[in-house]
């Protein structure tokens, strides 16, 4: 029974994640958890883990701590010493109740539907820092042009960084996120920028001015507009359709 | 037929994890679903540096020939000391990878405050880490710079004083000591030791990560990011602030300096230096991981001399810049 238990708490933890990580990939969904540009690594070790758990059932059950018992007598005794010790002491309570955690933690994960962040989760991350993702990259990009593929994130860094605004006055852009709260005219659009995974994610904010009632906040969102250079200096996206969306299956940004 | 075994056990998993969202309730409160789908991603992004952690513990441990890697090292304990810090340049693994590797270097016969400096100079000093911090920050501010230089430095500073601790054996859990002697009298072919090793090792490993990942998940829902943020221009309370959210994100190192970049606007230098020499060696995930190996005291002690170390270097920036 123990000796079960030892490869459940190890080799048994590890294939379940690693199971987890490859029926995410096949289905296409391991881009709610990390950067599909980085998936290939994760794939390839998930698989790894597979095999090597696989090839560790030849191994016939407790293989891996009775080595000592061929060494003598010392030994033997040394383990039934240990053991026993162990059973008693604090320290073997402990590693029971984290046995039990660590169990019901990845249970509890096999059970659940994959999911993204919630929209609640992503507003309180916001703390007003302008994201600044990937250095300066994006906006020497977006002042040489093309602005097409500009998501959300792309858009928040540029308008937090631009020093000359009038450069992007009148680029016309499509953009998907969710609302994050009403405003004096219009209402923020936001989405989670993912760098590795979901663990770093940080909300980028987009102020939308837009005529109609804005949407309710956590609604998804594509909005098409024009961005504005606004009197003080400051750049907006003026909405000229905003249509309710389901959430997309790939909630993210990278 | 015991393979077939393992395939089954393999393939029942994934029918669970396919099957069972369809059968249970899907009513789960948003925070809950919040913290597990955090926990999970970290699991996700964690396990193949894990992996890649166990396999190369398992050749350092048992394809390794004797006496090669001994040979390259300097005799003096210091100039061993700053060669393993700089072990982390080669060895591709990162924070997590590194604790199964670091055990394998122990069960090699490296000792404990050996062991310890690299383990604390790797999640640094090594490529990827100085190419996304370089990415992030450039040479602004002396960012990059504190952080390696701080990173080398904590380590070689803890090599030292656990260095001249009188019983190293003191400083390792009983049950890794355990381990080690009965990986050291193992017998058997290569192929059945390197079984035996990934065993031991996912045991030893696996129940701190999941836990540790499941405290960054569940600490970061509990706990608002504002009410740590809103000290941020203030020179001595920011660097206080962002080591308490080092401690917390669990970000890896390799991509922590991003994280850190969106702050950048509102925190001081010295606080953004702090973040990221404290969190790749001791957040809660880290913490977890490392008590696998060493003992409460030794780790209380290891705790405190980076986050005093980080605080200070921290101070000092902020002077500086």
């Amino acid at each position: 029974m123990r000796s079960v238990l030892t490869r459940w708490l190890g080799a048994g933890l590890a294939a379940a994640l690693a199971v987890i990580t490859l029926v995410l990939a096949v289905t296409g969904r391991i881009g709610l958890y990390i950067n599909p540009d980085g998936a290939w690594f994760a794939i390839g070790m998930a698989v790894v883990v597979l095999v090597g758990t696989a090839l560790s059932f030849v191994l016939p059950l407790g293989a891996e701590d009775d080595h000592g018992h061929d060494h003598g007598e010392v030994h033997h005794d040394d383990h039934a010493h240990h053991a026993h010790e162990r059973r008693v002491s604090p320290g073997a309570l402990a590693a029971v109740a984290g046995g039990v955690l660590a169990s019901g933690v990845v249970v509890t994960m096999l059970a659940l539907p994959p999911a993204s962040l919630s929209a609640e989760l992503a507003a309180s991350r916001d703390v007003g820092a302008p994201p600044l993702f990937a250095g300066s990259d994006v906006v020497s990009l977006a002042s040489t042009g093309d602005t097409s593929k500009f998501g959300v994130g792309d858009w928040a860094a540029v308008f937090a960084t631009a020093t000359n605004p009038d450069a992007f006055e009148g680029d016309a852009v499509t953009l998907t996120g969710f609302v994050s709260g009403d405003t004096d005219g219009g209402f923020d659009l936001s989405r989670l920028v993912i760098t590795h995974c979901v663990i770093d994610a940080q909300p980028a904010r987009l102020a939308i001015s837009a005529d109609a009632a804005p949407p309710s906040t956590g609604q998804w969102v594509t909005v098409s507009g024009t961005v504005r250079a606004t009197g003080s200096g400051q750049l907006a996206i003026v909405a000229e359709q905003v249509t309710p969306i389901d959430e997309p299956s790939d909630p993210y940004e990278y | 037929m015991a393979l077939s075994l393992g395939l089954a056990l393999i393939v029942v998993m994934a029918a669970i994890y396919i099957f069972a969202p369809q059968l249970l309730p899907a009513d789960v409160p948003t925070r809950l679903q919040d913290g597990v789908t955090l926990a999970l991603s970290v699991l996700i992004e964690s396990l193949p540096f894990v992996a890649l952690g166990v396999v190369l513990s398992i050749l350092v441990q048992v394809w390794l020939p004797a006496g090669v890697l001994e040979r390259w090292m300097p005799r003096r304990a210091w100039a061993r000391r700053a060669v393993l810090s700089l072990l982390g340049m080669i060895v591709p693994v990162c924070e997590c990878g590194n604790v199964p590797f670091a055990r394998g270097l122990l069960m090699r016969g490296f000792s404990v405050s050996e062991t310890m400096t690299f383990l604390i100079a790797a999640p640094i000093v090594n490529p990827i880490v100085i190419i996304t911090t370089h990415q992030a920050f450039g040479f602004s501010d002396g960012i990059l710079i504190a952080r390696l230089v701080g990173g080398y430095a904590v380590a070689n500073l803890i090599g030292w004083l656990y260095s001249r601790h009188p019983s190293p054996d003191a400083l390792l859990t009983d049950r890794f000591r355990a381990t080690c002697e009965v990986v050291v009298h193992e017998r058997g072919g290569r192929g059945r030791r390197s079984l035996a090793q990934f065993l031991v090792e996912l045991r030893a490993v696996m129940p701190a990560l999941v836990i540790g990942s499941a405290l960054a998940g569940a600490v970061q829902v509990l706990v608002p990011r504002n009410a740590l943020l809103a000290i941020g221009s203030n020179p001595v309370l920011s660097i206080v602030a962002m080591m308490a959210l080092a401690i917390v994100v669990s970000i890896c190192s390799n991509i922590d300096a991003f994280f850190a970049l969106s702050f950048a606007s509102t925190f001081t230098p010295g606080s953004l230096v702090a973040f990221l020499v404290t969190g790749p060696l001791v957040d809660v995930k880290m913490i977890a991981l490392l008590r696998t190996t060493f003992s409460t005291r030794a780790l209380v002690g290891i705790v405190t001399t980076v986050l005093l170390f980080a605080f200070a270097l921290g101070a000092v920036v902020n002077l500086l810049a």
